[in-house]
């Protein structure tokens, strides 16, 4: 019962931040339209690329900025239990006889609630700017699945660097891990459009099928990876591996805080 | 004092700065003889930097009128910056340069000669002892070695007038030594000193003369043991128990006027000084008040200041003591 | 009463060269703090190599898209892209050296001094414009294993590298403005998105003519825009008087234009003291 209740406490914490300090916020929102926007528009004529996936640049765009606000605001979660370490409020938390499980799940809960604002709002904005889904109610659910899947990864790498640093060098890792993974994915093009290195460095990549996941329902229904069991089981299977992987190492450091 | 004199190294006439509604400098009239060491006292936020900061023409006066080596701060701002060497209150120096590169910058500001650079330098550094120091950045640097190479800068071009802000701030008691031992040396030398300080003790030390600023007005100005003579009487503390202070104030209001001091003691100025202290010890005794501390002290230059504010200094109880 | 004792005064006098040796003098040690925060400096070189690497696995297959100059790779393509990318993200390092100097005050020592005003300004810009200069042909040297090379020949790689210092110069000239009006170095690095923002509203990465509807107007409007095109003309094409101008007159326009934004919030900050 306590835990639930902690998890409650914490994640309202996390939510609160957001009415007390909507700057703090505001970029968080704004980092993932502006993706979207500029990747769009940059890289208009990047559908004409014979099977490109879809004919509409924001379609391929608009998941990508909603998986990068996502990533990054799930490492943010890092950032801020930094800060928390640093003031020694983190300290107090430890010291409550609350389970070390709810001081995980608790601010990973509000984070996520976070991320699903965020993720709704870039849906609306794609779709005023043009953005079409091919893949019904289903493909936004997919959509959805991989924003939370992807922030609870980002959550327990950022965590677990906060917990391992205790300062701004682990705040560091965490943007360029996160950076890295991304970009080194399918992440402004599809596997069959690139070639040479990234093709082998996006194609092992996990982000890669995650990225999948998230377009299945705004890529053409003629392409391979439109909304489909083929699709969509490897991206889920990256969401849940490595979401269990990274939330672990999360509770490993965080158990290893006071050794 | 030498107030006919309008060729003294810095006169100030009637001058304030206002920011808003904010007199942080409410038209103060200030002399500094040549020669002199003066010590500028007053707590944070009094007005001394903003003092400072005029005459060193990093800010302009809002009224009045200030000749610093001669020079309107003003109207001859570049004359007063050739003249004077100013070293500000926290050493801001580019931890990225090393000592000797920051004495060079420094003489390139000043116009000294190319040829003459690399002397002046290396004398500097050996003044104040960072020759071994000289190459290395000065992010390595301690606080104190910081403010000698503060120093060093600020002498580069032999100014007349030194202004030093707060130099000895947060420094070690050793390296607060070093530091008054090098002002007084500069004024043998015949450098005419400004200084800030919140230390009592350093203006005691140091200064020939001080002022004390209060609010943006000078509240006492004159020699330390002029300004010590002037509050006159000792001070007499005494701790009762909190029930029987308001007892022991009348009881104590008799022998002189009663002083601001710290929390929870009671001061007085006790006339006719320290042989009356027996009559004081019997007059409480008679009220049946149980002293549980005393002492007396001559007046110090926080007497001064606490009987021209009605408020102690803060902090001069926790700056660092050297004897 | 005599003012100075007789043994010694002010070693101090005016020369028309004061000027020169003050602005020097601050140049080198703005320069110097360039290469002593090694840390500091390296993303502005990384980031660009990393993007256009990332761009060369990438759009391989967008070059033969309408609209794209005739290129061998995409690699030839976005180097006029990389150069002004990492020119524009390097060229905060300078303003925001100097709103920490007005931070730890630093920037009051150089008042208390007969140091000339302006000096204060460029002699703070020097140091990021010569590391732009620099980023320039660290680029286009990086990149010249691969097959890269500027066709207008060692009067363009003059010119990519001398529009490089120009841009680094103009950028940095206008965030000074900030670093001025603020005296916060955290203000500075905080103007860090929107050059991002200019840059991807540029044809710095795709042609503009594979671009549509308003972001190709913004593209169109965007000064950024015509500086790569113009250095990217050099690369692909050749020399051209057009290329030329674009490459150069375009950063010493906004560079005299942010220059004179910069004086004027300099005095400003002067005279409010």
């Amino acid at each position: 019962m306590t835990t639930t209740r902690s998890v409650g406490i914490l994640a309202t914490r996390s939510v609160r931040t957001i009415r007390r300090l909507p700057s703090a916020f505001f970029p968080a929102l704004a980092m993932p339209i502006f993706n979207m926007v500029v990747f769009a528009g940059t890289f208009f004529a990047v559908t004409k690329i014979p099977n490109f996936p879809t004919d509409r640049s924001i379609n391929w765009y608009m998941p990508l900025g909603i998986m990068m606000g996502a990533a990054f605001g799930g490492v943010g979660l890092g950032f801020t239990t930094i800060r928390d370490i640093e003031t020694g409020f983190y300290d107090r938390l430890r010291m409550s006889p609350t389970s070390r499980l709810s001081l995980i799940i608790g601010p990973l809960t509000g984070t996520l609630i976070r991320i699903l604002m965020m993720t709704t709002l870039v849906i609306v904005i794609g779709i005023a700017l043009g953005a079409r889904f091919t893949g019904g109610v289903l493909g936004v659910l997919c959509l959805y699945a991989s924003a939370l899947g992807i922030a609870t990864m980002g959550a327990g790498w950022g965590l677990g660097l906060a917990f391992k640093f205790k300062d701004m060098r682990g705040a560091a890792i965490m943007q360029l891990s996160i950076f890295l993974v991304m970009f080194l994915s399918s992440a402004q093009v599809p596997l069959d459009v690139m070639t040479g290195w990234l093709h082998t460095v996006a194609r092992v990549n996990p982000a890669t099928n995650i990225l999948r996941l998230a377009r299945v329902g705004l890529v053409n229904e003629s392409n391979a990876d439109y909304l489909s069991w083929n699709a969509v089981w490897g991206g889920l299977v990256a969401v849940v591996v490595m979401s269990a992987l990274s939330l672990g190492f999360a509770l490993r450091n965080l158990q290893k805080l006071s050794d | 004092m030498n107030n006919t004199s309008n060729t003294a190294p810095i006169v100030a006439e009637n001058l304030s700065r206002h920011f808003g509604d904010v007199k942080a400098v409410d038209g103060i009239n200030l002399t500094v003889n040549q020669g002199e060491i003066f010590g500028f006292l007053g707590p944070n936020g009094a007005g001394k930097s903003t003092v400072v900061r005029i005459l060193t023409t990093l800010l302009g006066p809002t009224g009045g009128t200030a000749r610093v080596a001669g020079f309107d701060v003003v109207k001859q701002a570049d004359q007063v910056r050739r003249n004077i060497g100013v070293a500000l209150q926290e050493a801001a120096i580019d931890p990225l340069m090393s000592g000797y590169e920051l004495l060079e910058l420094q003489a390139v500001l000043y116009g000294i000669a190319a040829n003459k650079m690399k002397q002046r330098a290396n004398e500097l550094l050996e003044r104040v002892g960072l020759t071994a120091a000289a190459d290395r950045r000065v992010s390595t640097y301690s606080g104190g070695m910081r403010r000698r190479l503060d120093l060093a800068l600020s002498l580069i071009h032999q100014p007349a007038v030194l202004f030093l802000d707060e130099p000895t701030t947060g420094l070690d008691p050793m390296s607060r030594l070093t530091l008054w031992e090098e002002v007084r040396r500069l004024n043998r030398e015949g450098t005419t000193v400004m200084l800030t300080t919140q230390y009592l003790e350093e203006a005691d030390q140091l200064a020939d003369r001080i002022a004390i600023i209060d609010h943006g007005h000078i509240v006492r100005e004159g020699k330390p043991s002029d300004l010590k003579r002037s509050v006159g009487d000792p001070t007499l503390l005494i701790n009762v128990s909190r029930e029987q202070n308001d007892q022991a104030k009348v009881v104590l209001a008799a022998f002189g006027d009663m002083r601001p001091t710290a929390e929870g003691t009671l001061g007085v100025g006790l006339k006719g000084g320290a042989e009356r202290v027996a009559e004081v010890v019997r007059a409480l005794d008679e009220a049946k008040i149980l002293v549980e501390h005393l002492e007396l002290n001559q007046p110090s230059l926080d007497d001064v200041f606490a009987d021209a504010t009605g408020y102690r200094l803060e902090g001069a109880d926790s700056a660092p003591q050297v004897d | 009463m005599p003012l100075v004792t007789a043994s010694k005064g002010p070693i101090v006098r005016r020369r028309s060269t004061d000027t020169a040796r003050q602005f020097v003098a601050l140049s080198r040690r703005s320069t110097l703090a360039i290469f002593r925060q090694p840390a500091l400096v390296a993303p502005s070189l990384i980031f660009p190599l990393f993007f256009a690497a990332l761009g060369a696995s990438s759009f391989s297959r967008a070059i033969s898209l309408p609209g794209f100059p005739k290129v061998d790779s995409y690699l030839q393509f976005t180097l006029a892209g990389t150069v002004t990318q990492g020119v524009l993200f390097g060229s905060v390092t300078g303003a925001a050296a100097l709103a920490t100097d007005i931070e730890e005050g630093f920037f009051d020592r150089l008042l208390a001094a007969p140091t000339s005003r302006t000096s204060i300004l460029f002699g703070r810009l020097a140091g990021s414009s010569v590391f732009g200069g620099l980023q320039a042909l660290v680029f286009l040297l990086a990149l010249l294993p691969f097959g890269v090379t500027v066709q207008a020949g060692v009067l363009g790689y003059v010119s990519i590298v001398l529009a490089g210092f120009l841009t680094a110069f103009g950028v940095g000239a206008l965030m000074s403005v900030i670093a001025l009006k603020t005296g916060s170095a955290e203000a500075v690095q905080g103007t860090f998105p929107i050059l991002f923002i200019l840059l991807f509203l540029s044809s710095a990465f795709f042609p503009r003519e594979t671009m549509s509807g308003a972001y190709r107007r913004v593209a169109d409007f965007n000064p950024i825009s015509y500086m790569v095109e113009g250095q990217r003309s050099l690369s692909i094409d050749g020399i051209s008087l057009t290329a030329m101008t674009q490459t150069l007159v375009i950063p010493i326009g906004i560079a005299v234009l942010t220059t004179l934004l910069a004086l004027r919030q300099l005095s400003v900050r002067l005279a409010a003291r």
